[in-house]
């Protein structure tokens, strides 16, 4: 941050906006208002720099109490406008400010997005359980089973666990604070500023009309150390009010251990924020009240490109390649002709340098194009049969004679012929092999014998919606020189023989760019 | 060629050389037989040679249906004039059909005595069964009302390779529509040289490529000197055409362009964030090929997300733009009217679709007026414009930005998917005869306030983060003017509602005075906004070349209307408004004009055909 070595040194009241603020008297919000003006100083960030955006419910008042840009915007779209803020200017630093309802119900979809993007910046989620701004419906963090007004009988829906959710996001940075622990509010505020990529922080909040006490067991100082743990990154999980219990592993599964009685620190799991893999800081966002202590601090926090420099840089990267933009030539990037003045000049055309794109040609189109196969590889695997131009095979009855069966193999040229019942469907193949193994040589009545006496009996078949190397595998693991293409009541509809597969092969390797 | 065709006639015809003003070609076959690509071609040489052409593309209603089948039929229209033409035509009196599947879908779209080339190796019985015929119609006498001229394209086409070496069969049987292509040519006496140069300035490294092609074309050419199978070639004399550079253009196209250029000439980023939606997805395709002109695309989880994007793009100071179909402005009239409430500057493209619902994502409707208009909780007054043509669409995608940075608010650019994917030939413009578009963002901490105004726009200052002592804090509450303030006073809510229809009012006063074409005062007006323009402007000129007191006019701002409408209504008897919807400008007009105005509905997922609005304007001329 080097323009923040010219900033005068700010203080707390720079940060207050001359807003009334209007939370209810006794809510959790006032504490992180508070502390959110008393960090900002400490960050060195200039006032101008800094945009709060949040969404709607009681939290969402936020951004009007604090004296930078700020953006009240709609119920859970949030997310949505900082990521636009972001990338049309990736200097600013932006919070998002938002509820458990406004985060995970109305703006779940959102929430997700943002945070497998890596947007830089920080989401500070607060989470009271409850819909405070309607008046005290349950919420999607709310348990299940609490007793609301718009769930008389107990809510009968499964809660979310925000942390969780974040991590299964793939975000970066995930933490976990609590509104009355100021100071620990304080550090997990600066944490989240400094973190490169999107920052979200769970804060429990209490709504002390509509859900007074929901984190007392977190908050309450008779109770609060045996009901929450402090992480820290590098220290064995210890916690309770005389350090004497911790967390080990039993297998994949965490357990709550007394230190003493042959378990000594190094037992226990150790913290670390950085690991790659998530499932440490999954693990950790599962140890729920009143089985384990909740988590409190960073569960993750590792490095991934931004989102927003990304898009900046590929903007560097296509002036590098291509030039700065320059709107003549790219009105002009296309086919053109010129059309002279007077009525006998000669209209001359200019062929664009460009490959002809599908999308020039057949515009909106390209969503079907991109499906099509690419690879010969994957014209082979995914292509159906019915793509194939096969020919109609010879199809005859099965009572056919045995001359009039090799006239017609004559006649037609044609390498085999289907046999077919009185329904057309396929009972056999009499193919030029038959001919030399069974007919020729041997002393049978051409006139008298039938072809269904000679012919291979129920054949191997495929159907017009096998895949295309279903034909190849077939005919190169079992020397099948023709295999019959049949509809699902078994009536063929054309055939695959050797001599058309290997074309359709040999096409394969066509320049896939003709005209 | 070794092989003519068996269906030779006995006799040889006589071949004329009829001259004629205008004439329509529809290619049609799977999408793999390269009908859209010929389709350009022909109408890229038919420019070249000094035709006005018009195209529309007609895509499959399925995406990769098998081959052969009716839903994978593609097609790709082609009119050419001696004249001005605004329509792909109403119905063409060529039809190339690739197989049987391809003549059964468009067969109908014919006229009488039109012609069917039919490429007979691909009738067979297989593809027959495909398109659902049991008898091959082109034995059956079914088409005894055309004129059929079977061709065995693919074996001519074969034979006509034959020499080429180093073709793989796959690149062999790619080039065949070059077959067709050069028979078309033959029959619309059109030259074979532009798409000769054309084959070998793409296709140079690759001789035995340009080879193939070219053969083939010649084969399809000479196929139609020597067969003497048709009785009839066209000639189309020269259009009178403005001297310039020319483009073949879609709509789609256009915008995008018109979206990069008013960002450009403002000196600013633009930022278009979006979710795909037929048929507005080749927006973002295009912007986002574009990112040497500092364009930054953002491919929205959704709708919402999209238009969410755009507002905190503009509030950082970029040109932010969003695009989408009806389904998709209804997803983000929740975020407009934050953009409305915070008082910046976007444009929000709605190409047009089927509607209500998902609808007909593929076909062309004008049915979204209405939600543009008022579909947004609260009085929520938005500026409307619309383009008329495909190359219209770059002229009002830059006077959307116009007018959203000249009034600080959110502008609809109303397009539809008939402009979309309809292409036109389009003078290119020099940019630099483009106005700048100025952009002004105040510093002075002494004298800002959020929510000032210019007292003749009534635009306030777009003030962007970053700027020290300018910090303020913009919401979707109700608001006092000037300082922004949240405010549910009663008097603040009247003076904030006002100033905002009197802002979008007040666009009227920068906007051009309506025109009309044809006579000032008379017996009939047609009035249309969109993609109907060619069809009402055709048949208006019919009407008037038949004596009939006929004019035409068409509305290319709907929200606010140019200031002299209601005066040009009174000095016609009647007023005709023909729509792709059921009724809704009339509505809007009946609703604000004394004049009646009569409603000429259609909602089939097809244009206007030229002759059902002559028809109509017949009908009411009691002519």
């Amino acid at each position: 941050m080097a323009d923040a070595v010219e900033t005068p040194k700010l203080d707390r009241k720079d940060f207050v906006s001359d807003q009334e603020v209007r939370w209810c008297p006794g809510c959790g919000d006032y504490a992180i208002l508070a502390q959110m003006q008393r960090v900002l100083p400490e960050l060195g960030i200039p006032r101008e720099k800094l945009v709060f955006v949040s969404g709607i419910g009681c939290s969402s008042r936020f951004p009007y109490y604090m004296n930078t840009y700020g953006l009240h915007t709609i119920h859970g779209r949030a997310a949505t406008v900082a990521t636009g803020l972001k990338v049309a200017n990736p200097d600013l630093h932006v919070w998002i400010v938002t509820g458990d309802g406004d985060a995970l119900s109305i703006g779940g979809n959102h929430l997700l997005h943002v945070l497998r993007r890596n947007v830089n910046v920080n989401i500070l989620l607060f989470n009271n359980r409850i819909y405070g701004l309607t008046k005290g419906q349950y919420s999607p963090t709310s348990p299940t089973g609490k007793v609301t007004k718009s769930s008389p009988m107990g809510s009968v829906e499964q809660d979310l666990n925000a942390i969780s959710v974040a991590l299964a996001s793939e975000a970066t940075f995930v933490a976990r604070t609590v509104d009355r622990q100021t100071k620990h509010l304080a550090e997990i505020l600066k944490r989240a500023s400094e973190h490169q990529g999107t920052s979200f922080v769970e804060i429990y909040q209490n709504c002390n009309i509509f859900n007074d006490g929901t984190w007392s067991f977190a908050t309450e100082a008779d109770v609060k150390d045996d009901n929450t743990l402090l992480l820290e990154h590098g220290q064995p999980m210890i916690f309770g009010k005389e350090k004497d219990k911790g967390i080990r592993l039993n297998g994949l599964a965490p357990e709550v251990v007394t230190l003493g009685d042959g378990v000594s620190e190094e037992d226990l799991l150790k913290h670390d924020e950085t690991l790659d893999n998530p499932a440490h800081a999954y693990l950790l966002s599962r140890l729920m009240y009143p089985d384990f202590p909740v988590p409190l601090g960073v569960f993750r926090n590792v490095q991934r490109p931004v989102y927003e420099e990304q898009v900046v840089a590929q903007n560097e990267k296509a002036v590098e390649e291509r030039g700065e933009g320059n709107l003549h030539a790219l009105l002009h990037a296309a086919d053109t002709w010129i059309v002279p003045e007077g009525p006998d000049g000669e209209t001359v055309r200019e062929v664009s340098e460009e490959e002809p794109s599908l999308s020039d040609i057949i515009p909106d189109i390209s969503q079907e194009d991109q499906l099509a196969p690419r690879t010969s590889l994957q014209h082979f695997m995914y292509d159906p049969i019915s793509s194939l131009d096969l020919p109609t095979p010879h199809s005859i009855p099965a009572q056919t004679s045995l001359s009039e069966a090799i006239k017609l193999m004559r006649d037609e040229n044609a390498g085999c012929l289907l046999v077919v019942n009185k329904k057309q469907r396929l009972v056999g193949i009499f193919a030029q092999g038959d001919l030399f193994e069974k007919v020729a040589g041997s002393d049978i009545d051409l006139q008298n014998t039938t072809v269904a006496e000679m012919m291979t009996k129920d054949p191997t078949v495929l159907k017009a919606s096998d895949p295309i190397g279903h034909i190849l595998h077939l005919m190169s693991l079992q020397g099948y020189r023709h295999i019959p293409i049949v509809d699902p009541d078994g009536r063929p509809i054309s055939l695959a023989s050797f001599k058309v597969m290997l074309q359709f092969t040999g096409g394969l390797f066509a320049e896939p760019s003709v005209n | 060629m070794a092989d003519t065709p068996a269906e030779q006639p006995a006799e040889s015809a006589l071949q004329e050389l009829m001259e004629v003003e205008s004439i329509a070609i529809r290619f049609a076959g799977d999408s793999g037989d390269g009908s859209q690509l010929i389709g350009g071609e022909f109408a890229n040489t038919s420019a070249i040679v000094g035709n006005d052409i018009s195209t529309m593309p007609d895509f499959p209603a399925e995406i990769r249906a098998p081959a052969g089948t009716l839903p994978g039929v593609s097609g790709f229209q082609v009119r050419i004039s001696s004249e001005d033409i605004f329509t792909p035509g109403d119905e063409p009196q060529v039809l190339v059909a690739m197989n049987p599947a391809a003549l059964k879908t468009n067969v109908n779209d014919l006229p009488e005595g039109g012609i069917v080339i039919a490429n007979t190796d691909n009738f067979t019985r297989n593809n027959l069964r495909k398109a659902g015929y049991e008898e091959s119609p082109l034995e059956d006498n079914s088409l005894s009302n055309y004129r059929v001229v079977k061709v065995p394209l693919t074996t001519l086409h074969k034979e006509a390779v034959a020499h080429v070496e180093g073709l793989t069969n796959r690149q062999i049987d790619m080039m065949k529509n070059m077959f067709a292509l050069g028979l078309s040519y033959w029959i619309f006496d059109r030259p074979l040289d532009p798409t000769i140069r054309m084959l070998e300035k793409k296709f140079g490294s690759k001789p035995n490529i340009v080879d193939g092609n070219v053969s083939t074309m010649k084969a399809g050419y000479n196929f139609g000197e020597t067969v003497e199978e048709f009785q009839v070639r066209y000639h189309i004399k020269k259009a009178v055409v403005a001297p310039g550079t020319y483009r073949a253009i879609t709509g789609n196209q256009a915008a995008a362009l018109g979206l990069v250029t008013a960002a450009q000439k403002a000196g600013k980023t633009l930022f278009y964030g979006s979710y795909p939606i037929t048929p507005a997805s080749a927006l973002l395709e295009t912007l986002a090929a574009l990112k040497n002109f500092n364009v930054r695309t953002f491919q929205a989880e959704d709708e919402i997300s999209a238009m969410g994007s755009t507002i905190g793009a503009a509030f950082g100071g970029a040109f932010a733009a969003t695009g989408t179909s009806g389904p998709g402005i209804a997803l983000k009239s929740e975020a407009m009217n934050l953009a409305l409430m915070m008082e910046l500057p976007i444009v929000i493209c709605n190409v047009q679709r089927g509607g209500p619902s998902t609808g007909m994502p593929t076909k062309a409707e004008q049915s979204d007026l209405l939600q543009c208009m008022y579909g947004r909780n609260g009085d929520s007054p938005m500026a409307i414009v619309a383009p008329a043509t495909p190359s219209d669409c770059f002229d009002m995608a830059v006077e959307a930005f116009r007018i959203a940075i000249a009034t600080m608010s959110p502008v609809i650019f109303l397009s539809d998917g008939y402009l979309a994917n309809s292409s036109e030939p389009w003078r290119i413009p020099n940019p630099d005869d483009i106005p700048a578009i100025e952009t002004n963002h105040p510093t002075d901490p002494e004298t800002y306030q959020p929510y000032n105004r210019d007292p003749q726009t009534l635009a306030r200052p777009w003030a962007l983060p970053g700027t020290p002592g300018l910090e303020h804090r913009l919401g979707g509450l109700g608001k006092e003017d000037g300082t922004g303030n949240v405010s549910y006073d009663p008097d603040d809510n009247q003076h904030m509602a006002n100033i905002r229809a009197e802002r979008i009012a007040r666009i009227a006063d920068r906007i051009p005075l309506q025109t009309v074409m044809g006579p000032k005062t008379g017996d009939l007006l047609v009035l249309g906004w969109g993609g109907t323009y060619g069809a009402i402007r055709s048949a208006v000129k019919r009407a008037q070349q038949k004596g009939q007191k006929v004019a035409a006019t068409h509305l290319r701002y709907l929200n606010p209307f140019p200031k002299n409408l209601g005066d040009i209504l009174q000095r016609y008897k009647q007023v005709l408004v023909p729509e792709l919807n059921m009724g809704q400008l009339s509505l809007l007009l009946n609703g604000k004009f004394p004049k009646h105005v009569i409603s000429y509905p259609k909602v089939q997922g097809l244009p206007f055909k030229i002759s059902e609005i002559s028809d109509k304007i017949d009908d009411i001329l009691g002519a």
